[in-house]
C-alpha cells in the first residue's frame, strides 16, 4: 500500500526536510512531524515524511523474538 | 540475522490446523515474494493477498473519469506511475496518451501542484488515490493550491481509509499482516479495538527479518486460542500514529461512502473535499458526468481482493491478461496480487 | 563558425567543410581519415567482427559522459565482446537545426578521446543537417571493425552449469544517471554514468583464462549489458543456454546512491542501462584470477561474483535472499514507471 523508504534528515526549511537515502536527495514536507532534527532518520512516502525512524530492524526483531520465547 | 533465523524456524515448524494469514497490503504482498518467504513456508500456513492496492480497489469508473478530463476537457493528468496502464472501460490513460493527451506520472502530489504553478497554462488534475499514508502530502497540494489562488490545479480524488475494511474482511482469514505505514497515521487503537470484535493482526513492517518474525508471532500467538494484536513494526509505528494527519484530513474532508471494486461499499471509507475546495475537486471543477464503469466480464480482480480466489485461479491469469495486456488492475498495478503472482512464478 | 548548427552545414558546400574541419577533423585526427570518398585500409588478420550501433540519448550531456563517448564505447564494446580488438570506426552524425555547436563540439571530442583510448581509429565520417524538430538534437550511428583473437570462441549459448556469473562493476548506474538528468522526479544524487570502453578489460580477461588453462576456451559468456541492464542479460543468456541461474542477492554490487534512487521510485538496478558492464561467465575454478585481474583495472574495481549457473530452473534467474529464502528475479519488461502505492 505504502511504499516506504528510510532515509536521513540532512537539513530542515520552512517545514520541509532535506533528505538522503543513501546518496539520493530529495525534498519532502515534514510538517507531519514535530521537531524533526538533522540527523534524524525517518520514512519518506509520496513526498512527506510520515514518521521516525527510531532504530534499525535488527535489535526491533531481536526483542519482538526475545519477548515471543 | 538471529531473529530471522529464530522467526523462520517457528514459521517452518508450526504443525498446527491450517492458518490463514491475510497480507493487506499490496507493498507487503511485493516484499513477501521478493524476499523468498513464500517457499520458506509449511503447507499449513496460507498466505492471502487482501485489498491493500488502492489502484486495485478503485472502480473502473475512475479510469474513465480521468480518461475524460484528459481528452474531453483537455486537462494534464498527473499520476502515480501505477495508474497510467490500468484498462478504464474503453480505455487505458496510456491508450489516451497516444491519441495526444498529457500524462504525466509523478512521485508526489506536491509535485504535481508544482508543475500546476510552473505551467499557468494547463488545467492540471492530480489523480488522488492511496490510503491513509498517501492521502496527507494530497491535501496539502490542495491546501496550497488555494492559498496561491491557482486555479490550474484540482484533484480527483479516490482516497480510501481501511478502518470500516477490516470488519468486510473479517472471515477472510485467521489474522492479518496490518499495513505498517497506514499505521504510523492511525496508530494502533483500530487494532485493539478489532481484536474485541474476535480479529487478530499484527502491525508489520517491510524488510526480510520484520516479515518473518510478523509471521512468527501469529503463528505463536494463533495457537494460544484467543485473539491478539501486536505492534511488531515499533521503531516505526506508535500507538499514538500522527494526529495532524488526522487533523489534516478532518479539516479538510468529509468521510463518504466508498465502493471498493469487488467488496462492494464500504459506509465512510471514501473522502470528500470539504465545499470551501469544491475549487480544487476536480469533479465539480470541471463537472464531471457520473461515470458507472464496467470492468471486462472475464475480469475476476473483485473476488482476488477479496482473497476467495489466488490469481491464478483466475481463468485469464497469464492467458488474455498479462502486464503487457491487463485486463484489470490487479495485474498492472506495482501492489497488485496478480502483478506480484505473476512477475514472482508460480514455483516462488 | 556559427553558434548553432544550420541548414547550410548540411547542404555539402562551403559550411559543410568548415565544420567538418573544424570540429570532426581537428579531432578526429589519423592517416587513415582522409577526404577520400573512402578510408583505404589494412585488412585484419584473422576473422574480421563488425557491428553498427544508433545513439539518440536524451539529454545528450550527462554525468559521467556525452552522446559522443557513448557513440563510441557502445560499438567498440559490442566487438570485444566478441573478443575482437576493435581497430576502425565510422560515424554518421544527424544534427538538428539549431542545436548549440558548443554540444556538437563537445561530442568530437570525447569520440576521439575516447577512441584513443580503445586504440580504435575513426576512419570515414557523414554530416547531415535536419530541419528543426525533424531529430532531436543529435544522433550518432557508429559502424566498427575488429580482428578477431584466434581461439576466442564465445556465445549466449555457451554458459554451463558449474560457471561462476560475473558482473564487472556496480549495476545500473547510466540508466540511473540518465534518469537523474531529466530531472523528473525531483531527485539528487551523485551517480555518473558507467560509460566506458572495455576493449583493455576483454583482453586482460583473455589473457587470464589463457595463462590459466591454456586456452580461452574456458571463456564462455561475454556480454555487454546495455538498455535491459544485468538482468536482461542474464535472461538471454539463461534462455539461450538452456540453464538456471542462482544469484545471491546481496552479492550484487550497487552504488548506494542508486540504490536510494530506486528504493524511492520503486526501480530495480538490475533491469537499469549499462554502457561499461560486461557479464562473464567462466567454470567457478577460474573465478578468483578473473576477479584479480578486474580489480586491478580501471572500469572494473568493484567486480564482483553474483551467482552460479545451475541446471535447475532452466531459463530462470533464480534469487537467494539474504533471509534465506528464494525467489525469482521477476522477467524484464514494461515501461519504466514509479511504484508508489
Amino acid at each position: 500500500m505504502c511504499v516506504g523508504l528510510p532515509a536521513k534528515v540532512t537539513e530542515m526549511k520552512d517545514g520541509m526536510a532535506v533528505v538522503d537515502a543513501t546518496g539520493a536527495k530529495r525534498t519532502v514536507t515534514a510538517e507531519l512531524l514535530d521537531d524533526l532534527q538533522p540527523g534524524d532518520y525517518v520514512m519518506i512516502h509520496a513526498g512527506a515524511a510520515i514518521a521516525k525512524i527510531s532504530g534499525d530492524d535488527q535489535d526491533e526483531t531481536d526483542e519482538i523474538m526475545e519477548a515471543l520465547q | 540475522m538471529k531473529a530471522a533465523e529464530q522467526a523462520a524456524e517457528i514459521i517452518r515448524n508450526y504443525d498446527g490446523k491450517k492458518l490463514r494469514i491475510m497480507e493487506v497490503c499490496g507493498t507487503h504482498t511485493h516484499e513477501i515474494f521478493r524476499q523468498g518467504i513464500r517457499k520458506m513456508l509449511p503447507g499449513n500456513i496460507q498466505l492471502i493477498s487482501g485489498p491493500g492496492c488502492p489502484v486495485c480497489v478503485t472502480p473502473v469508473g475512475y479510469i474513465d473519469e480521468a480518461v475524460y478530463l484528459a481528452l474531453e476537457k483537455g486537462c494534464t493528468i498527473t499520476t502515480f506511475g501505477d495508474l497510467v496502464r490500468v484498462p478504464g472501460s474503453e480505455k487505458s490513460l496510456a491508450s489516451a496518451r497516444a491519441e495526444g493527451a498529457k500524462v504525466k506520472p509523478v512521485y508526489s502530489p506536491l509535485d504535481a501542484l508544482e508543475y500546476a504553478e510552473n505551467h499557468p497554462e494547463e488545467q492540471v488534475v492530480f489523480l488522488s488515490v492511496g490510503f491513509e499514508t498517501t492521502t496527507p502530502p494530497s491535501l496539502m497540494a490542495v491546501r496550497q493550491a488555494k492559498k496561491e489562488g491557482l486555479q490550474n490545479f484540482s484533484i480527483l480524488t479516490a482516497n480510501k481509509t481501511m478502518d470500516n475494511a477490516y470488519l468486510a474482511l473479517k472471515d477472510s482469514a485467521d489474522a492479518f499482516l496490518y499495513p505498517g505505514h497506514v499505521s504510523t497515521i492511525t496508530g494502533t487503537k483500530i487494532y485493539y479495538d478489532l481484536m474485541k470484535e474476535g480479529i487478530s493482526g499484527v502491525v508489520t513492517g517491510f524488510t526480510g527479518p520484520e516479515l518473518l518474525t510478523a509471521l512468527a508471532v501469529i503463528v505463536k500467538k494463533s495457537q494460544e486460542g484467543k485473539p491478539f494484536f501486536m505492534n511488531c513494526y515499533p521503531r516505526v509505528v506508535t500507538d499514538e500514529g500522527s494526529p495532524s494527519a488526522r487533523k489534516l484530513a478532518a479539516e479538510m474532508t468529509d468521510p463518504i461512502d466508498s465502493e471498493w471494486r469487488g467488496i462492494g461499499i464500504i459506509p465512510k471509507s471514501g473522502i470528500q473535499l470539504k465545499e470551501e475546495y469544491a475549487d480544487y475537486d476536480a469533479r465539480k471543477k470541471y463537472d464531471v458526468p457520473e461515470m458507472q464503469g464496467h470492468a471486462n466480464p472475464a475480469c475476476r480482480c473483485g473476488s482476488v481482493l477479496k482473497g476467495e480466489i489466488t490469481p491464478q485461479e483466475c481463468r485469464v491469469f497469464g492467458k488474455g491478461c498479462t502486464p503487457e495486456h491487463p485486463i484489470g488492475a490487479c495485474m498492472v498495478s506495482g501492489e497488485g496480487a496478480c502483478a506480484a503472482f505473476y512477475k514472482y512464478g508460480r514455483d516462488f | 563558425m556559427e553558434k548553432t548548427v544550420t541548414l547550410a552545414q548540411g547542404a555539402g558546400g562551403k559550411q559543410t567543410s568548415e565544420l567538418i574541419e573544424q570540429i570532426f577533423a581537428k579531432y578526429f585526427n589519423n592517416p587513415y581519415l582522409t577526404a577520400d570518398d573512402a578510408a583505404v585500409l589494412p585488412v585484419p588478420q584473422g576473422k574480421m567482427a563488425m557491428t553498427t550501433d544508433g545513439f539518440i540519448v536524451s539529454p545528450s550531456e550527462f554525468p559521467g559522459g556525452n552522446i559522443g563517448k557513448l557513440a563510441v564505447c557502445g560499438t567498440v564494446n559490442d566487438l570485444s565482446c566478441m573478443g575482437a580488438r576493435p581497430l576502425y570506426l565510422t560515424c554518421s552524425f544527424v544534427l538538428e537545426e539549431g542545436f548549440p555547436m558548443d554540444k556538437v563540439d563537445r561530442a568530437a571530442e570525447a569520440m576521439a578521446k575516447t577512441a584513443k583510448e580503445a586504440g580504435v581509429h575513426i576512419v570515414a565520417g557523414d554530416t547531415k543537417v535536419a530541419g528543426k524538430g525533424q531529430v532531436d538534437g543529435m544522433f550518432i550511428t557508429t559502424t566498427g571493425v575488429g580482428e578477431i583473437t584466434e581461439g576466442v570462441k564465445t556465445g549466449g549459448a555457451l554458459a554451463r552449469p558449474g560457471d561462476a556469473v560475473i558482473v564487472t562493476g556496480d549495476v545500473g548506474r547510466h540508466g540511473c544517471a540518465i534518469l537523474l538528468s531529466r530531472n523528473e522526479f525531483q531527485i539528487e544524487a551523485d551517480v555518473k554514468s558507467d560509460c566506458a570502453p572495455l576493449w583493455g578489460t576483454v583482453k586482460a580477461v583473455l589473457d587470464t583464462v589463457k595463462d590459466k588453462t591454456g586456452s580461452y576456451k574456458d571463456l564462455h559468456v561475454v556480454r555487454d549489458a546495455t538498455r535491459g541492464g544485468v538482468g536482461t542479460v542474464l535472461y538471454e543468456i539463461a534462455g539461450q543456454s538452456s540453464v538456471g541461474i542462482h544469484l545471491q542477492q546481496d552479492q550484487v554490487p550497487v552504488d548506494p546512491a542508486v540504490s536510494g534512487v530506486c528504493g524511492m521510485l520503486g526501480l530495480e538496478p538490475l533491469y537499469l542501462a549499462n554502457e561499461g558492464r560486461l557479464v562473464i561467465f567462466t567454470p567457478k575454478e577460474n573465478a578468483d584470477a578473473v576477479l584479480e585481474t578486474l580489480h586491478g583495472l580501471p572500469y572494473s574495481g568493484n567486480a564482483a561474483v553474483i551467482g552460479e549457473v545451475t541446471e535447475e530452473n532452466p531459463g530462470k534467474v533464480v534469487m537467494h535472499t539474504p533471509i534465506g529464502g528464494e525467489t525469482l528475479l521477476p522477467q524484464p519488461g514494461g515501461e519504466l514507471l514509479p511504484r508508489i502505492c
